[in-house]
């Protein structure tokens, strides 16, 4: 009697479409470049897109819980310059500041998702308004200075290697990927994020603390977002006003791109991880053939209007 | 007009086989059948939103093999669906002309508009206000928008899905009215519906609908209400409502001069093993009590006194610590999450009791959600379906299991059969008694004078907010109800 359903082909090719895509394109780029299929380029890859992942699981666990948030970019932004500007030009402890700064971004995430319940409005909206917030709060802290002169042992959270060959950053976004997937998928609290999204009123006469829910999922949000950060910074041994800005394009669209419901409560992680690795192939390859920075903001551009059109074709069950 | 011989198949379920009925130009022609009966299906063919799979739609002589939704509305066929489609943020003459050819040219004249509109209303009875939002008027009133929509558009044949599904018993009189004047423009009705008492005032003529075939037509004065129930059901159903032991003396739940979300002054006592019934209009403050009594509103003066001790609900949350459940009244936005996999639904307000440090116990679940699913006898192969997929009926049980995993003493029934087939509506019946009888005390909300009168022990009747008066079952009468109810 408890028999699972039997997925159809069609489902299970529709389940699988992002490692399939991300397929397509390093074949593609493999045969239209031979820069392209090396481990160099291959690692190059990994670690470029480590900040954009854990940005990516923010974005997710926002959009679940029928949210959006437009300000990580700003988020990051803060986090970075407030890190690295106390670090370098305060001298502080760096584990002390990156404490600092990721206590700061789950502050700013919790504010936004405070805002999101008090204020009954769209959160999209929202994070419009505080964007422009975190925007004003990042260059008053950075005062349009970058900060370089970090420590090693911060460098190194971002561009060491753990036996002489495995990126640390890597290493962090891996666990940080199981242990989000593990949340959502696997417990109470996961359930309870993916109920509040897809239908709050039936979540709220269910017994769920529906604005709690909510709120806390932004809060969590900001900590990978302040992580995301230090990352960041670290690898590029350096911040300033810019770092982070425009993350929040490539997160939503890796979701939208994944499946993850823009009205909330549905989502899965790891294909929206693969989904990051998808815009990063492509990124990359495009890059290697010499199509530049502009072309890219095209394809991923279009890339977003296509899955959307995937998605609604889906839905219709055609 | 005739469809002939139509099948509509879909992956796995043949859900109109071979069915063929013709209507009379201007009779009011009931369809019935259970959910799932292929009804849906039915009218879906007819406006055009699905194509058949085979057989053809006869309209004025002419053969169709498919409709498409433009062709059905130039040829004059117009859908009332239950969940009304309409410009909810635009005004009522709007939406009357939305998609009719004006001579004004580019430039609407409001103002022409308006008079038109009022004149076409008036026509049915009915003093809206043109310029009104449509979303701010009744259910009754968007309905006959609607209606007046297919007259402009000068529709031969009308389709009402459920019209009555959730109005007042006031506004029903008055749709009564409005199809009957339909009917003497010679416009053909086709009328579905699950209350079958209705059909006997308005209906000529009524088709059965059995699992996707057709059983047969008849006029409506040679057939009885058990008649059309055993033609639906295709079996002997035990007629009338079950009986249940009588209630316990014990006091439950003790609510002494409760006020708030818009309600006043509401006292009343549930006893253990009782179903006591909520009676009174649309609108009366029979779910916002409820809500209160959840949780899920504020209250603002008064006491509740559960299981000898007095509570104070700030959130659904802890009313359902507490004890109580609520089945909702609006299944698909309030009971259950609709889009996602039944074993999902019946666990979500039991997390803590299938979780080991947060972490879902898969097995726990799955024998959770197995074992309502028996106790429930809800019809599904699959646990991991989604619940959009089931009928109404199951949908209903989905959410009482919800409601009965978290297990509470009082559960309170809102409208618990709206929208729900015969068949289906027994086992509901069957199973409030047995969780009565269990020791569980049951509130009942209902627009259906019939249930309310056949389940419930006492009824309670509520007038604009107040209590009109308290039955016990001696005094039960539909007349006694609607007095009170009407504030008389």
């Amino acid at each position: 009697m408890n028999a699972k359903k039997k997925m159809s082909v069609g489902e299970i090719l529709g389940n699988l479409s992002m490692p399939i895509l991300l397929l397509l394109l390093i074949v593609f780029f493999s045969i239209m470049t031979d820069k392209f299929f090396t481990p160099l380029n291959l690692t190059n890859i990994l670690v470029q897109n480590v900040h954009v992942a854990v940005c990516a699981c923010a974005v997710m666990i926002i959009m679940v819980s029928g949210g959006c948030d437009l300000s990580i970019g700003y988020q990051m932004s803060v986090a970075a310059v407030l890190v690295t500007k106390l670090i370098s030009v305060h001298g502080w402890n760096p584990w002390l500041a990156i404490l600092l700064g990721i206590a700061l971004c789950s502050l700013l995430g919790t504010f936004n998702g405070f805002m999101g319940i008090t204020l009954k409005s769209s959160t999209m909206i929202i994070t419009l308004g505080t964007m422009a917030i975190f925007q004003g709060i990042s260059y008053l802290i950075s005062e349009s200075k970058t900060f370089h002169k970090l420590p090693k042992s911060f460098m190194f959270l971002g561009q060491g290697k753990l036996f002489g060959w495995l990126p640390l950053n890597v290493v962090i976004m891996a666990v940080i990927v199981v242990i989000v997937a593990f949340v959502m998928s696997r417990t109470s609290i996961g359930r309870k994020v993916y109920a509040a999204g897809d239908n709050p009123e039936a979540a709220r006469l269910a017994g769920l603390n529906v604005a709690k829910i909510k709120i806390l999922s932004f809060t969590v949000a900001g900590v990978l977002v302040g992580i995301a950060a230090i990352l960041l910074a670290a690898r590029s041994g350096s911040a300033d006003s810019s770092t982070g800005v425009g993350i929040e394009f490539t997160g939503i669209t890796a979701c939208v791109l994944s499946g993850v419901a823009l009205k909330g409560g549905e989502g899965t992680l790891w294909k929206v991880i693969v989904a990051v690795f998808v815009l990063g192939v492509l990124a990359n390859g495009m890059q290697l053939i010499n199509l530049g920075t502009y072309p890219q903001f095209i394809a991923k551009g279009t890339i977003m209007l296509a899955s959307l059109y995937l998605t609604n074709h889906n839905a219709k069950g055609i | 007009m005739a469809l002939k011989n139509i099948t509509k198949e879909y992956p796995g379920v043949r859900a109109l086989d071979n069915v063929t009925i013709s209507f009379e130009r201007g009779e009011v022609h009931a369809l019935i059948g259970e959910n799932g009966a292929g009804k849906s299906t039915f009218i879906k063919t007819l406006s055009g939103a699905i194509r058949p799979t085979s057989g053809t739609i006869v309209f004025e002589g002419k053969e169709y093999s498919h409709l498409e939704p433009r062709q059905a509305i130039d040829l004059g066929i117009a859908v009332v669906y239950q969940e009304l489609i309409q410009f909810e943020a635009m005004s009522v003459a709007d939406n009357i002309f939305m998609g009719v050819a004006e001579h004004s040219g580019l430039v609407l004249n409001d103002r022409e508009r308006r008079e038109k509109a009022r004149e076409l209303l008036a026509q049915f009875d009915c003093d809206v206000d043109p310029a009104a939002l449509v979303r701010d008027l009744s259910v009754a009133n968007r309905q006959i928008v609607e209606l007046t929509k297919a007259m402009v558009r000068s529709a031969k044949v009308v389709v009402m899905d459920e019209p009555t599904a959730a109005i007042t018993m006031a506004e029903q009189e008055k749709l009564y009215e409005v199809v009957k004047r339909l009917k003497a423009n010679g416009v053909t009705v086709i009328y579905i519906s699950h209350r079958l008492e209705e059909l006997f005032v308005i209906c000529d003529r009524v088709s059965v609908l059995r699992d996707g075939q057709y059983v047969t037509t008849c006029d409506m004065k040679d057939l009885t209400k058990l008649d059309m129930v055993r033609l639906m059901v295709g079996r002997e159903l035990s007629s009338g409502y079950p009986q249940k032991k009588p209630a316990s003396d014990e006091v439950v739940l003790d609510v002494q001069h409760l006020s708030g979300n818009g309600v006043t002054d509401i006292s009343f006592q549930l006893h253990r093993g009782e179903i006591l019934g909520f009676a009174g209009l649309v609108g009366s403050g029979r779910t916002e009590l409820m809500h209160v009594l959840y949780g899920a509103a504020k209250k603002q003066a008064g006491t509740v006194v559960l299981g000898g001790k007095e509570v104070h609900f700030h959130s659904p949350e802890e009313g359902l610590k507490a004890g109580i459940g609520l089945i909702p009244e609006d299944r698909k936005f309030q009971g259950c999450f609709i889009e996602k996999p039944i074993f999902w639904n019946i666990s979500i307000s039991a997390l803590a009791s299938i979780v080991n440090h947060t972490v879902v116990n898969r097995k726990k679940e799955t024998a959770l959600a197995d074992d309502y699913k028996n106790r429930l006898k809800i019809k599904t192969p699959y646990l991991d379906q989604l619940t959009s997929g089931l009928s109404g009926g199951n949908q209903q049980k989905v959410v009482i299991a919800k409601a009965l995993a978290a297990l509470p003493d009082i559960l309170i029934f809102d409208e618990p059969t709206r929208g729900i087939d015969v068949g289906a509506r027994h086992e509901i019946y069957l199973l409030m008694n047995e969780l009565a009888e269990g020791g569980k005390s049951i509130l009942m909300v209902s627009s259906d004078m019939d249930e309310l009168l056949g389940m419930s022990e006492r009824i309670i009747v509520l007038h604009e907010g107040r209590k009109a008066g308290e039955l016990t079952k001696e005094e039960f009468s539909q007349e006694t109800v609607l007095a009170c109810a009407s504030g008389v």
